[in-house]
């Protein structure tokens, strides 16, 4: 290992440590689903005939195309297993794989800890080879978990074995193009930014590729996961693709740490205001300023996600309307008329992707505390209960407007007019309070524990898209405040449940906003 | 209302450990109040607890006459606070956080004497706040403490970091403040810091008050610590008021009594002296007497 690397297997095992409990939850919850998916499928489909007529009704409407990526070989029980999770659930590993590298280059980085490290004998560049390493065992173990899960539920091995690289690929990727955005800012949060709207732009390209202009998937790593064609004559050489990118990005990650100071982005950090805004005058004003530019983001990607399933909705009900089909959608979360169901589906997906920014908010707020900025804070004349609710109401008042964000969006794609979906969305804002006034409440036991909000969110995401496959009974499933959610428009408004929802969620804030208050800061 | 701060028997426990173990501090208005002490004796949690930012186990504390748990946010109001690890975000810049610093105490940024100040510190208010050195983080909250009119500033340790400069123009702003009636409470572990502005001082260590009373009568400020090079060999065996007494080589050191400084200079006169310096006594001689003494012996 040469100067500029050294000490970095040291900063990998730190890294390792302190991702421990992150790494073991995440992977776990990815394992757990392609555990349900592999040793579902028996049941769901039992005959061939079943699973052929299942997978030429998802081939046949361009809303799960667009969604899940195609099914290339018809007849494969592995394939038609692995739909979800050969496409979206990658998204899911590129975004753990994002969420780790950016925590061990940039976050430490701003955090002044980098400084620290490379003072000592260790490598300029060692903190970002500790994360690449990381970034490259994270996706190895994700993918070799997934392989040996698929051939242990009775899966082909050739097959299971390919899906799992194809698994560990879009992590080496995303490991290499968080390395290379966290070069670009100095704001860690800029960097997380960059590189989660390069992955979703990537995703919706393939998207477009799948459903219309084909060779644009090529351009994608997320296209290549069903390119590779894992179940059916494998392109083996379609693993070098994954291979090559992630090289090159690593090496281009390099290039821009050498061009560039400890500390500094890419780009030159621009100058801030002089003075501060008169609506910068308060705990409220604060979490505004703070989360603005994310909530204008998530805004516009949340309109995105929205139009998009709005407008692949209105065709399924012409392509799906087989048994199998149908079987599909309620295997997704929706039951009745096939478009309803499918916006139902889609509506139910957007309330979990919004859930996160208001998490994000709460778990901001909580490392405001835990990094000594509360206290300066609160040295003023801010009262704690101030200080909670701002924050907490704020996450609120936020994912009920990305919320009707979606409603509009997809309402305007499905060509309904922009209100009749916001409804739908809205009943799932009970069921999202709920989850956000959790994680609040975590962080008012102490403020460590806020981070535990995630746990939450990715244990209903689980219980949800495992709950059906493994049929647990009921009473677990409802522990899920999503479970509680009507599935509008094709079921009817709840408003006894919705109720109980807020009450909850109510509950929750007043009896964490009440500890918040009587405990010691910090 | 004489006494600005008024603090009790003071106990706060982390778990096993005991940070505050029945401290007493009082404050009387107008007055600057040098809190010393080393690092963890339990200053800034003193501190902390006097906002309202910690709950005590034990004692009683008034602030500005009030109740620094109950009526925080009042008492909030009426002072200003530098913390000792100055801590901003890292997307706001340094003037968005002097201006909502003072904003949240409800005072008009324009109409505050922020400029003058951040001309007076060298501050440059438009860089963001993951781009400041400690010591540009620590005039941020300087700045934002010293530009409005308060009736208690809270500093704890306010110059780490800052130049000697910078330590000038600090000190030069906190006596406008004091004139302008305001007290002070100023923690730190420099003792020419305090000496310069502090009335009185309190000493703590261990969670305990050593000493506390004005500079002139600490009993330990009245000694002088003394070096003394002799030609020939000298003992200082039988004089009264002698402490700390080494030997190195043919170098002696040690602290004096007043009373006793004309007998042992006459002794070292007639050993013969080619080296002889005397100093009033340091914080570090302060503490490590404290160190030494029955309370910090259980450390």
């Amino acid at each position: 290992m040469t100067d500029r690397h050294r000490g970095a297997r040291l900063l990998l095992a730190r890294d390792l440590r302190v991702d421990l409990r992150l790494l073991v939850l995440w992977i776990g919850a990815l394992s757990l689903l392609v555990l349900a998916s592999a040793v579902s499928i028996e049941t769901l489909y039992p005959d061939a005939k079943d699973r052929i007529q299942a997978a030429a009704g998802l081939n046949n409407s361009p809303a799960t195309v667009a969604l899940y990526g195609p099914i290339i070989d018809e007849s494969s029980v592995g394939e038609l297993a692995m739909t979800k999770l050969t496409v979206l659930y990658a998204f899911i590993v590129a975004l753990l794989l994002m969420v780790v590298v950016r925590r061990h280059t940039r976050g430490e980085e701003e955090s002044g800890r980098t400084e620290l490290v490379v003072a000592t004998a260790v490598g300029r560049s060692a903190p970002l080879t500790a994360a690449l390493m990381l970034g490259a065992l994270v996706s190895s173990v994700t993918g070799l978990l997934a392989a040996v899960i698929d051939v242990g539920g009775g899966l082909p091995v050739t097959g299971s074995f390919l899906f799992g690289a194809s698994w560990a690929g879009i992590g080496l990727v995303a490991t290499g193009l968080t390395a290379v955005a966290c070069q670009l800012s100095a704001s860690s949060r800029a960097c997380a930014g960059i590189a989660s709207a390069s992955l979703g732009v990537l995703y919706l390209v393939r998207a477009v590729a799948d459903v219309s202009i084909g060779w644009l998937g090529w351009l994608t790593p997320f296209g290549w996961g069903t390119r590779l064609q894992a179940w059916h004559e494998p392109r083996w050489w379609v693993l070098g693709l994954y291979a090559a990118l992630a090289g090159v990005l690593a090496l281009a990650a390099y290039a821009l740490r050498e061009r560039r100071d400890l500390g500094s982005g890419l780009w030159p950090a621009r100058p801030g205001r002089a003075t501060g805004s008169p609506r910068l005058g308060g705990a409220t004003g604060l979490v505004w300023r703070l989360d603005r530019a994310a909530l204008g983001w998530w805004t516009l990607a949340v309109a995105a996600m929205g139009t998009l399933f709005g407008l692949i909705a209105p065709g399924v009900e012409d392509m799906l309307d087989s048994d199998a089909g149908r079987r599909i959608i309620e295997q997704i979360g929706g039951t009745g008329k096939l478009e309803d169901a499918m916006l139902a589906a889609v509506i139910a997906v957007s309330a979990v992707t919004v859930t996160c920014f208001g998490l994000m908010v709460v778990v901001r707020a909580a490392n405001d505390e835990r990094d000594g900025r509360a206290e300066l804070l609160m040295s003023g004349p801010t009262s704690r209960w101030t200080a909670f609710l701002a924050a907490t109401l704020t996450a609120l008042g936020a994912v009920v407007w990305l919320l009707v964000v979606v409603g509009i969006t997809m309402g305007l794609g499905a060509g309904r007019g922009p209100w009749t979906l916001v409804p739908a969305a809205l009943a799932q804002a009970p069921a999202v309070a709920v989850v956000v006034a959790a994680a609040a409440g975590l962080w008012s036991l102490r403020v460590t524990w806020a981070a535990a909000g995630w746990g939450i969110v990715v244990f209903c995401l689980v219980l949800e898209a495992v709950g059906g496959l493994l049929e647990l009974p009921d009473w677990v499933l409802g522990v899920s405040p999503y479970a509680h959610v009507p599935a509008i428009p094709v079921e009817s408004a709840d408003p006894v449940g919705a109720a109980v929802l807020v009450a909850i969620a109510v509950g929750l804030l007043v009896a964490a906003a009440g500890r918040f208050r009587s405990r010691d800061l910090g | 209302m004489d006494d600005v701060v008024l603090a009790r028997g003071l106990v706060k426990s982390y778990g096993p450990h005991e940070a505050l173990r029945g401290l007493d501090l009082v404050v009387p208005a107008g007055e600057v109040h040098g809190f010393l002490g080393p690092n963890g004796a339990g200053k800034s949690t003193t501190l902390r607890a006097l906002l309202g930012l910690l709950r005590l186990d034990g004692g009683s504390a008034t602030v500005l006459g009030l109740d620094p748990w109950r009526d925080a946010v009042r008492i909030h109001r009426r002072l200003a606070y530098v913390p000792g690890d100055v801590t901003l975000w890292p997307d706001l810049s340094g003037g968005e956080m002097v201006d909502l610093l003072l904003r949240m105490r409800g005072v008009d940024p324009a109409q505050a004497a922020r400029d003058q100040l951040l001309e007076r510190f060298d501050l440059d208010p438009t860089k963001k706040g993951r781009a400041y050195s400690r010591g540009n983080r620590q005039k941020v909250a300087l700045v934002a403490a010293l530009a409005a009119e308060v009736e208690l500033l809270l500093l704890d340790e306010p110059t780490a970091g800052l130049d000697p400069l910078m330590e000038q123009v600090f000190r030069e702003c906190v006596r406008e403040r004091v004139a302008g009636g305001t007290t002070v409470l100023l923690s730190s572990h420099i003792l020419s810091e305090v000496e310069q502005l502090a009335d009185r001082v309190t000493i703590i260590n261990a969670g305990r008050v050593v000493e506390t009373g004005t500079l002139a009568e600490l009993r330990y400020l009245h000694r002088t610590r003394v070096e003394a090079t002799t030609i020939r060999p000298v003992s200082l065996d039988g004089l009264e008021g002698v402490h700390d007494v080494s030997v190195r080589a043919d170098t002696v050191s040690c602290m004096v009594d007043p009373a006793s400084l004309t007998p042992l200079l006459s002794r070292l006169t007639d050993a013969g002296t080619s080296a002889l310096t005397c100093a009033p006594p340091s914080l570090e001689d302060l503490f490590l007497d404290a160190y030494r003494s029955p309370s910090g012996a259980d450390r």
